[in-house]
């Protein structure tokens, strides 16, 4: 199993768990895996399309989803996946 | 409600007007008991925009796994995320807004030629349509 970090806001959506384990062989079975056990967080990490939203951004252990196979990236045993946002502004 | 501790305050206050006349960014740490949040911990952070920072600000998304992996060593959560606006009111702008994460508290610091003015705390909804203004003490 990996386990999946829940970020502190989004913990009220999980039964307040700072991690989750997940079953899954890739990226996305394991955030199916995370928001079929707490259905909550689905609104929070997927738009209407069920694509991830736009400032959510996936990591297993140290690399970004996006420079592997997005949702397809391999996931084994033990490994972690972080959810990070991105942030970004200015004054304008 | 947000409160600052004084320590956490100070780096963020040093931080803004030390970046000044560009924009500072950086995340804070602390506890949160639903809506009452407590910062006791602030991570200044490099603003990573490519362009004039005089009016932006990028938090790369791997300094802010690396904010996230110290919160858990530290016992805390992340909170929030700070930035200033340079000779500007602290408000939160369309560009905070539409690039903004509706999970967390965002303060902003007015920094009015190089010294701190004043601050305010806002709440982007989850639709990032708009922001709805946090009691903020420090």
């Amino acid at each position: 199993m990996a386990k999946i970090l829940i970020p502190t806001p989004l913990r009220q959506y999980a039964e307040k768990n700072n991690s989750v384990d997940v079953s899954g062989a890739t990226v996305g079975e394991a955030l199916a895996s995370l928001t079929t056990q707490f259905p909550d967080l689905r609104k929070n990490l997927f738009n209407d399309e069920g694509k991830l939203r736009s400032f959510v951004n996936v990591y297993v252990n140290d690399e970004d989803i996006r420079y592997l196979q997005k949702d397809a990236t391999a996931v084994a045993d033990g490994d972690t996946i972080s959810i990070v946002p991105s942030i970004a502004g200015g004054l304008c | 409600m947000i409160r600052v501790h004084p320590e956490p305050w100070t780096t963020m206050v040093a931080h803004a007007e030390a970046t000044f006349p560009n924009e500072c960014c950086g995340a804070m740490l602390g506890t949160a008991d639903g809506d009452d949040k407590t910062v006791t911990f602030a991570l200044p952070l490099e603003n990573a925009y490519t362009g004039g920072q005089e009016d932006r600000y990028e938090i790369r998304p791997e300094d802010l796994l690396r904010v996230e992996r110290e919160a858990r060593q530290r016992g805390l959560d992340v909170i929030g995320i700070f930035h200033s606006h340079p000779d500007c009111d602290a408000y939160f702008s369309k560009t905070d807004l539409e690039n903004s994460c509706p999970w967390y508290s965002f303060i902003v610091l007015s920094i009015q030629k190089g010294k701190f003015h004043h601050a305010n705390s806002w709440l982007p909804n989850a639709e990032q349509t708009k922001a709805e203004q946090e009691p903020l003490e420090y």
